[in-house]
C-alpha cells in the first residue's frame, strides 16, 4: 500500500535507547543535513555580506585582538594572530555549539512534542552546523598564515584528525548540557559564565608561559586547553602533537561522548514531557 | 491495526515554579525535594482499531484526546503499558510541523517531508505531485512567511497526505484551506478510508464524527466513558448538537 516496507512500533519491545536512537536517526539522516543547512541560510541570507560574514567574522575578532594584545606578547609568540586565530577557532567551535544546543534544545525544541523525529537531532544538527562554520573558517586563518609568512609544514595533515576529535567531544558535551538545559532552565545562563570565564583561564589570547609555574601544571585538567592544543600544535608550532595529548584528547573525547549519549538517550523519553 | 493494552501517560504537575537549578540545589540543602502531584493523562487505557476502520475521538477539553493521539504517533511514551501499530503512521496533528517561515514552499517541502521520515529524493521525485495538490502555484518560490495561514495549512496536508499511510491520525483539521480545498482533502482522506488505512479522527463538531465515522471512543478524564457504533455514542454524547451561534 504504502512505498516504504511497513514497519511495527511496540512501546514495550524496542532496542534500548541507546542504540535505538542511533538507528533512528541514521533513519532521519536526511533531516540533520536539511537543518544544518536550513540554520546557515537563515543565519546568513538575509545579511548584504551573506556568506562572507563567515570569512570575515574571524578576521575582524583577529584583528581586533590582536592590535590589543599582540604588543604585550611580541617577543614570547611570533606572528601572533595565527596563534590567537588558531586557538579562538577551536575555542569559539567548541563553547559556542555546546551554547547554542543548550538554546535550541530548551526554546526551539517545541517540534519534539509536536511530533516524532529522533530526539537528538538537534543537538546533532547545531554540532553539524557547528563544525561547517568550523571548516570555513580555516579559510581567513590560512589567509592570515600566507600574510604573515608562517612556516606551512606537513603537520597540517594532521588537522583532520584534531577536528574529528574535537567534534566528538563538542557532541558529548552538547548532548550532556542539552539535557541538563532541559530540566534546569537556568543551566544556560551558569554555562554562559563558566564559558566568559573560561576563556580567560585558558591559554587562548595569551601563551602557557605566562602563566605562574604553579598554575600552568593546573592547566592539563583543562579539558578545553589540551583540546585547543591537539588544533593549534599543527598550525602554529608546524608539529604533530605528541603521543600523549592525542591518547588523553581521544580518551577525553570519547568518554565524554559515551557519557553524552547514555544520558541523553536515557533521558529521552522525558523530553516530551517537560519541553 | 492499533492496540492500546492498559495504557498510561503520567504527567508530573509541579506544585511549585519551573525548578531552576539554584532552586533545586537550595531545596537539595534544605532536605525537602520540590513537591509534585502526578496527572494520569490517559488511566489504564485499553483500546483497539481494526486495520480499515474509522474511529472518531471525542471528549471535553482535557479528557485525553491529544494524549491518546500523541502516543500512537509516538511522540510520547507511555508511562505504562503498551501501544503497538502496525505501518506508517501520518500524523495530520500539526499540519507542517517544522516549517521553517524564512524558508520557501519547496525547501520547506523537503524539510517536512524529512521530519516525517521521508528521504530526500523520495520527496524530490514527489515534489510536483505535492505542488500540484496544494494549489500554492508559483508562490512556492515565495518564503512561507508571506503565505496566508490557510496556504501553510494546505501545503502541509499536501505533503502529509501525499504517501497514503496505514495509520492516519486527524486532529481537527479537517477544514483546512477554503471551501474548493475542503473538498479536495476531504474526498483524499475518503479514499484512504476506502482502500484500507486505519484512521482516527479527534473532533468536537458532531457533524463531521458522523460523516467520516464506525466507531466512537468517548474519553472522560482519561478513561473510556463510551466506545461503540457512531449513532450509538453521539446519541448519548451530543444528542441534538445546535450549533453554538444558532439561537
Amino acid at each position: 500500500m504504502a512505498e516504504q516496507p511497513p514497519f511495527i512500533y511496540d512501546s514495550a519491545q524496542r532496542p534500548p535507547p541507546f542504540v535505538d536512537e542511533f538507528v533512528q536517526l541514521l533513519r532521519y539522516r536526511d533531516l540533520i543535513f536539511l537543518m544544518i543547512g536550513n540554520i546557515l541560510k537563515n543565519r546568513y541570507k538575509r545579511s548584504m555580506l551573506g556568506v562572507f560574514w563567515m570569512l570575515l567574522n574571524p578576521l575582524l575578532q583577529t584583528i581586533v585582538l590582536a592590535v590589543a594584545f599582540g604588543a604585550m606578547f611580541k617577543s614570547a609568540l611570533p606572528h601572533y594572530p595565527v596563534y590567537l586565530l588558531s586557538g579562538l577557532l577551536a575555542w569559539s567551535f567548541m563553547t559556542q555549539t555546546t551554547q547554542y544546543a543548550m538554546g535550541v534544545m530548551a526554546t526551539g525544541g517545541g517540534l519534539l512534542k509536536r511530533i516524532y523525529i529522533p530526539r537528538a537531532t538537534y543537538v546533532v544538527a547545531v554540532v553539524g552546523n557547528g563544525l561547517v562554520n568550523f571548516l570555513v573558517s580555516i579559510l581567513p586563518l590560512t589567509l592570515i598564515v600566507w600574510f604573515l609568512g608562517h612556516p606551512v609544514s606537513a603537520s597540517w595533515l594532521f588537522l583532520p584528525v584534531s577536528v574529528v576529535i574535537l567534534a566528538l567531544f563538542t557532541l558529548g558535551l552538547a548532548l550532556l548540557l542539552s539535557t541538563a538545559s532541559v530540566f534546569f532552565t537556568d543551566s544556560i545562563d551558569i554555562y554562559q559564565i563558566l564559558v566568559q570565564a573560561g576563556f580567560f583561564l585558558t591559554p587562548i589570547m595569551y601563551p602557557l608561559a605566562v602563566l605562574p609555574e604553579s598554575l600552568s601544571g593546573w592547566m592539563v585538567l583543562n579539558p578545553f586547553f589540551l583540546f585547543i592544543e591537539l588544533f593549534r600544535t599543527p598550525i602554529y608550532a608546524s608539529a604533530v602533537p605528541d603521543a600523549g595529548l592525542i591518547a588523553a584528547t581521544v580518551a577525553l573525547a570519547l568518554l565524554t561522548l559515551l557519557a553524552g549519549w547514555t544520558v541523553f538517550t536515557r533521558k529521552a523519553d522525558l523530553l516530551a514531557y517537560r519541553l | 491495526m492499533i492496540q492500546l493494552d492498559q495504557v498510561t501517560v503520567r504527567f508530573r504537575i509541579p506544585h511549585e515554579r519551573i525548578p531552576t537549578f539554584q532552586e533545586y540545589a537550595i531545596r537539595w540543602l534544605q532536605r525537602r525535594g520540590v513537591r509534585y502531584s502526578n496527572f494520569n493523562a490517559l488511566n489504564n487505557l485499553s483500546f483497539s482499531v481494526d486495520q480499515g476502520e474509522t474511529v472518531g475521538v471525542i471528549g471535553p477539553n482535557g479528557a485525553g484526546k491529544s494524549t491518546l493521539l500523541k502516543v500512537i504517533a509516538q511522540v510520547i511514551r507511555p508511562t505504562q503499558g503498551r501501544v503497538r501499530l502496525r505501518g506508517r503512521v501520518a500524523p495530520l496533528l500539526e499540519l507542517g510541523a517544522g516549517f521553517d517561515y524564512e524558508m520557501t514552499g519547496r525547501e520547506n517541502v523537503f524539510l517536512n517531508g524529512a521530519v516525517l521520515g521521508f528521504s530526500r529524493r523520495d520527496m524530490a521525485r514527489r515534489l510536483d505531485r505535492i505542488v500540484d495538490f496544494s494549489g500554492i502555484g508559483d508562490f512556492i518560490d515565495a518564503p512561507v512567511r508571506t503565505y496566508s495561514s490557510g496556504m501553510v495549512a494546505r501545503l502541509g496536508f499536501a505533503v502529509a497526505t501525499d504517501v497514503q499511510p496505514e495509520v492516519l491520525i486527524i486532529d481537527e483539521v479537517l477544514a483546512v484551506g477554503d471551501a474548493h480545498f475542503q473538498q479536495k482533502s476531504a474526498a483524499r482522506i475518503r479514499k484512504f478510508r476506502q482502500s484500507g488505512s486505519t484512521i482516527l479522527v479527534v473532533s468536537h463538531n458532531p457533524a463531521s464524527i458522523k460523516a467520516l465515522c464506525n466507531r466512537v471512543l468517548w474519553l472522560e478524564r482519561g478513561v473510556i466513558r463510551l466506545v461503540g457504533p457512531v449513532e450509538q455514542v453521539m446519541q448519548q454524547y451530543a444528542p441534538d448538537a445546535p450549533s453554538p451561534f444558532s439561537k
